[in-house]
């Protein structure tokens, strides 16, 4: 999306956003017809396919955005802002089932198959599906959603160097995994 | 969200896998209820606006269209048998009173139903017949059945102070009368049975 194009859009959002502060219904729909596509897919994949609980996680994270609105300052996109917030309410329900984590170390070593030159992206979804928790969420919002590992740290609380190396294990891991996905079903 | 990924050097996606990442969907349909759901919980917070619902037994807002002129049929049927048995006593106040009190809520519900039914009968044979039809009579009785609507309209009036129909079928007969001038017989002066 170019700059005008993504300042139009802002800056309807705006107004619907406060359209929808003075308790106007038919706003709230256009923006939550606007962006929940995105956001369930989101919680969906961070949530490793768990439909009710992402339907859950978008009901939580529209309720908490509605909630917040007036002091969201507009200074990132309304996208952005709903999405971290639904990552923050979707691992918060993770760690309500104890599911924790997991953090790797810089000096973590493990051996990995090489990158693929063709990857089946069904066997891709599956994949990152079935990783680690700790390692979806840094894989999603690096390689899927585009963010730096700045922004990822800044989400997620954690350091930018921390970002990098789960990164780096959640790869191998996806390798790994599209190497078993390979063999099973012959597309590489 | 940028171009500029800080990629770990020592592990580029191959372009196949960074191309299978890009092709991966960015959106999903959402469920169908969700939308209705998330807006009931908006409602519970406090967030949005609950509306208020009326309860009808059947056919939404063409059902409460029926409802209301059902109503008014039935209400002029009732001042109308007022007005007669008031004539008829010369006592119009009391004779309307002596009606309400000598007769239970369900007789006097079916009574509002037959006669509202018989009004709105004779209106309509009336609006059948030929336009050339006994001019005069047909005008007068005309005349009576707005006077009817009128006294209907402020008795509904009184029993429901907010029903805006009641109110329209008022201002409109005001209206009405306003326009025809002092010459014109008054629609509230003439009661003709």
């Amino acid at each position: 999306m170019n700059a005008a194009a993504e300042a139009v859009k802002q800056d309807s959002d705006r107004s619907l956003a406060e359209l929808v502060l003075g308790g106007d219904e038919d706003a709230f729909r256009l923006l939550y017809r606007r962006h929940s596509p995105r956001l369930y897919l989101l919680v969906l994949r961070l949530l490793g396919g768990a439909e009710a609980d992402a339907e859950d996680v978008v009901q939580e994270t529209w309720l908490k955005a509605t909630e917040r609105l007036n002091t969201f300052r507009w200074e990132a996109s309304f996208g952005s802002w709903l999405s971290a917030i639904g990552l923050n309410v979707a691992r918060e329900l993770l760690r309500r089932r104890g599911k924790r984590e997991e953090q790797w170390t810089e000096e973590t070593e493990i051996a990995g198959p090489a990158p693929r030159d063709k990857v089946d992206p069904l066997d891709l979804e599956r994949a990152i599906r079935g990783l680690p928790q700790g390692y979806r969420t840094v894989l999603l919002l690096h390689d899927v959603e585009g963010y730096r590992h700045e922004e990822i740290a800044e989400r997620l609380g954690i350091t930018s160097g921390t970002s990098k190396s789960q990164l780096f294990h959640a790869r191998r891991a996806m390798r790994a995994a599209l190497g078993g996905y390979g063999k099973d079903d012959a597309h590489d | 969200m940028t171009d500029e990924r800080d990629e770990a050097p020592q592990d580029e996606l191959s372009p196949g896998e960074r191309r299978a990442f890009e092709a991966l969907p960015r959106e999903a349909d959402l469920p169908p209820e969700l939308e209705e759901r998330t807006v009931a919980m908006l409602r519970r917070a406090g967030h949005l606006p609950t509306p208020i619902t009326v309860s009808r037994r059947s056919g939404g807002q063409t059902g409460r269209t029926w409802w209301i002129a059902g109503a008014i049929a039935a209400t002029l049927a009732v001042f109308a048998s007022g007005i007669a048995i008031g004539q008829y006593l010369g006592m119009r106040n009391a004779t309307v009173l002596a009606f309400v009190s000598a007769h239970n809520a369900t007789e006097a519900a079916d009574r509002v139903q037959r006669t509202g039914d018989r009004y709105v009968q004779a209106l309509a044979s009336l609006s059948n017949l030929p336009a050339t039809t006994d001019i005069v009579a047909r005008n007068k009785a005309r005349e009576t059945a707005m006077a009817v609507l009128g006294a209907a309209a402020e008795e509904i009036a009184h029993l429901a102070p907010d029903d805006p129909l009641a109110a329209a079928v008022m201002r409109g007969l005001n209206e009405r009368s306003r326009r025809q001038g002092p010459e014109a017989p008054s629609s509230r002066s003439v009661i003709w049975y």
